[in-house]
């Protein structure tokens, strides 16, 4: 317990430096030259969960994504993943990120981006050559395995990108628009494996603007204009705002954040 | 610092130029070619001017000085004697119509004997000998002017025959001074001696420059930075990773360069080449940080491409590459202090043809490494840089 209590500074550490919480987030904003993309954002992520963060194009996702994963600086408020504040280094390893833009190399093979992030995260050869091979298999790319990145379609890009994230086994992902630009087929292997993740005590924040898919996760959270409109279980959600689906629950709450 | 990383980050850099068969291509032959080009081009001397020459001198043939000079032009390269009209035949007409020539640029230059000149040389040296002054034997040449290079060739030319003229056993009028030149270092240095480290130095900055801003736009822009940042390679380790493989290939370059000079040219090298191609790693290494540093400020391919003439064009000109520092006018001298290039081409000079050591080059040395390091740390640095 002594690492709950004190940290490696020697300073007594609080409930936020926990380090199995994944998510804790406490009025976070983002400004970009007055342009305010998340604001005072409140929101926290249990282990173990499969949370989707929605909302339409501009609604702050990315952004709160990129600042969980200490690629930008919150300008207020505070951020900790996996017990340590944002922008921080300690939990690199246990965190896999995959960012909106399909962030492969194109002048590489699959195989060789693979490999390539695996060497990063310091995966050893036999775990690389079992994971490479279930995540080919995941992604349907087996039989391309040693073709051009450049040569591929943009779906497979994506789903190539997925794999990379996946590479080291983490245990909390952040996946920006994971499914975007998949095929329907596919898209259900992805939600399957994503529910897969979760059964082996992994924790997903995903983000979409489906809302038809959102309603597989665990909890959804709401965003519109940077802010957290609404969270909760889908059913509850829908039930709070007395809707079929997903799409009306976040029209309804749209309005309530408006008033 | 992980060295694995490191690797791995280098490996990947590799691996991309391996897939990219005619970036390979370019990258091996470029040099190849610049050296080739410009090591005929320059290395070659100044030949074959096309000359005439016309002569009045009336003195008899065997004793004439002006043919002696004409015969012994057409014993080298450098002028090619398109026609010689003798004595008997020369007229003021035959004068204009070759200088016409020269003024239509079918010819390069016209040289005149006046009447009398043997006999006027000869005259000169008596008055000379008795301390009264005459009129000196004098020919004229008419030149086109407009490539310096052509008029100095042919006037050193001139200057060559009519002393080995005068001193022969026919004339035997010893000159009373003789400089005699005694090379301390370039004992049989060409141009090309001169020319091959530049051009080393020249192709490693514009390789390492080149593929370091390229890739780095191209890390921004296809968001492939921003995952490497997510993990747990240190931006360190990522600065350090480029270095290696831009560098290795920077190097590669240098290599091809050096032993197509000595193939092709004969160049020798008098120090440690092992030295001279640690120089150019280092200098890499510095240009592939400036490459960083200024990807930050291009926002695609294109606007990267547009900092490559305003980084290699003060270079190319003020850097001693193609002539000495000494013919860089003094407003603009310290600029040329300014840029590594100077440091890395006077440093492999000094290897290759002065055959200095570390001893000697420190300067040099510690310029490059300085550069080398503070283009490393601004590099990190902007990594570093959250907003
Ligand atoms: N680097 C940036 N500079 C300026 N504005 C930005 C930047 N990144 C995002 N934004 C702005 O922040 C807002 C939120 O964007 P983003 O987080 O990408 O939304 P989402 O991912 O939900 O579509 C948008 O208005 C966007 O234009
Ligand atoms: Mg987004």
């Amino acid at each position: 317990m002594s690492e709950r209590t004190r940290g490696r500074t020697g300073r007594t550490v609080g409930e936020n430096e926990d380090r199995s919480v994944p998510v804790l987030v406490r009025k976070l904003r983002k400004e970009f030259d007055g342009l305010i993309a998340v604001d005072d954002l409140e929101m926290m992520i249990s282990p173990g969960l499969l949370y989707g963060l929605i909302g339409p194009n501009g609604s702050g996702k990315t952004t709160a994504i990129k600042m969980f994963v200490g690629l930008l600086r919150p300008s207020g408020g505070e951020a900790y993943v996996l017990g340590e504040k944002v922008p921080g280094r300690e939990n690199v390893q246990r965190v896999g990120y995959m960012p909106q833009e399909t962030a492969v190399y194109p002048d590489l093979t699959i195989h060789e981006n693979m490999e390539l992030f695996a060497e990063l995260y310091s995966v050893s050869r036999e775990d690389f050559e079992r994971r490479e091979k279930l995540l080919l298999d995941v992604i349907d790319l087996k039989a391309r395995k040693d073709s051009l990145v450049s040569q591929l379609s943009g779906g497979m890009k994506h789903r190539t990108s997925l794999a990379c994230t996946l590479i080291h086994d983490p245990e909390l992902l952040f996946l920006d628009e994971p499914t975007v630009g998949v095929d329907p087929e596919l898209r259900v292997g992805f939600w399957e494996y994503f529910g897969n993740l979760k059964a082996r005590g992994k924790t997903v924040v995903l983000t979409t603007h489906y809302m038809d898919e959102a309603v597989r996760c665990d909890v959804v959270g709401m965003m519109r204009a940077g802010r957290l409109i609404a969270e909760g279980a889908p059913k509850d959600l829908m039930a709070r705002a007395n809707a079929s689906d997903l799409e009306s629950a976040f029209m309804f709450f749209s309005r309530g954040d408006n008033a | 610092m992980n060295p694995r990383r490191i690797l791995a980050i280098a490996m990947k850099n590799l691996r991309g130029l391996k897939h990219d068969r005619r970036t390979v291509g370019f990258l091996v032959f470029m040099p190849l070619l610049l050296i080739t080009i410009f090591g005929y081009t320059f290395g070659g001397d100044v030949e074959n001017l096309d000359v005439e020459i016309v002569s009045f001198d009336d003195a008899p043939e065997g004793t004439s000085i002006a043919s002696a000079i004409t015969s012994d032009l057409a014993t080298r390269d450098t002028m090619s004697i398109v026609r010689v009209t003798s004595p008997s035949e020369a007229t003021d007409g035959t004068v204009q119509a070759a200088l016409d020539k020269v003024r239509d640029a079918d010819l390069l230059a016209l040289i005149v004997f006046e009447q009398g000149f043997t006999e006027d040389a000869y005259e000169a040296l008596f008055a000379l000998r008795n301390g009264t002054l005459v009129m000196p034997g004098s020919f004229r040449v008419y030149i086109d002017g407009t490539n310096p290079n052509i008029v100095s060739a042919m006037m050193n030319d001139l200057q060559t025959s009519i002393q080995k003229v005068l001193v022969s056993p026919s004339f035997a009028i010893v000159l009373p001074i003789v400089a005699t030149p005694e090379l301390v270092y370039g004992e049989g240095a060409e141009f090309i001696d001169f020319f091959a480290p530049g051009v080393m130095g020249l192709a490693a900055m514009m390789v390492t420059f080149m593929l370091s801003i390229i890739s780095f736009v191209h890390e921004r822009g296809q968001s492939t930075l921003d995952r490497l940042l997510a993990s747990p390679a240190t931006e360190g380790e990522i600065v350090s990773g480029y270095v290696l493989a831009f560098g290795l290939v920077g190097l590669i370059q240098s290599l091809v360069i050096l032993i197509t000079a000595i193939l092709l040219f004969g160049i020798e090298i008098q120090g440690s080449a092992v030295l001279a191609l640690s120089m150019i790693f280092v200098f890499g290494i510095g240009m592939q940080g400036l490459g960083f540093v200024l990807s930050a400020l291009a926002r695609n391919e294109f606007q990267a491409v547009q900092f490559m003439p305003i980084v290699l064009f003060p270079s190319i000109l003020l850097s001693g590459v193609f002539w000495p520092l000494e013919a860089v006018p003094d407003v603009l001298r310290p600029a040329s202090y300014f840029l590594p290039l100077t440091y890395a081409v006077e440093g492999l000079r000094s290897v290759m043809i002065r055959g200095w050591g570390v001893g000697d080059v420190w300067l040099q040395l510690v310029v490059l490494l300085v550069f080398a390091a503070v283009m490393m740390l601004l590099s990190t640095y902007g990594l570093k840089k959250r907003r």
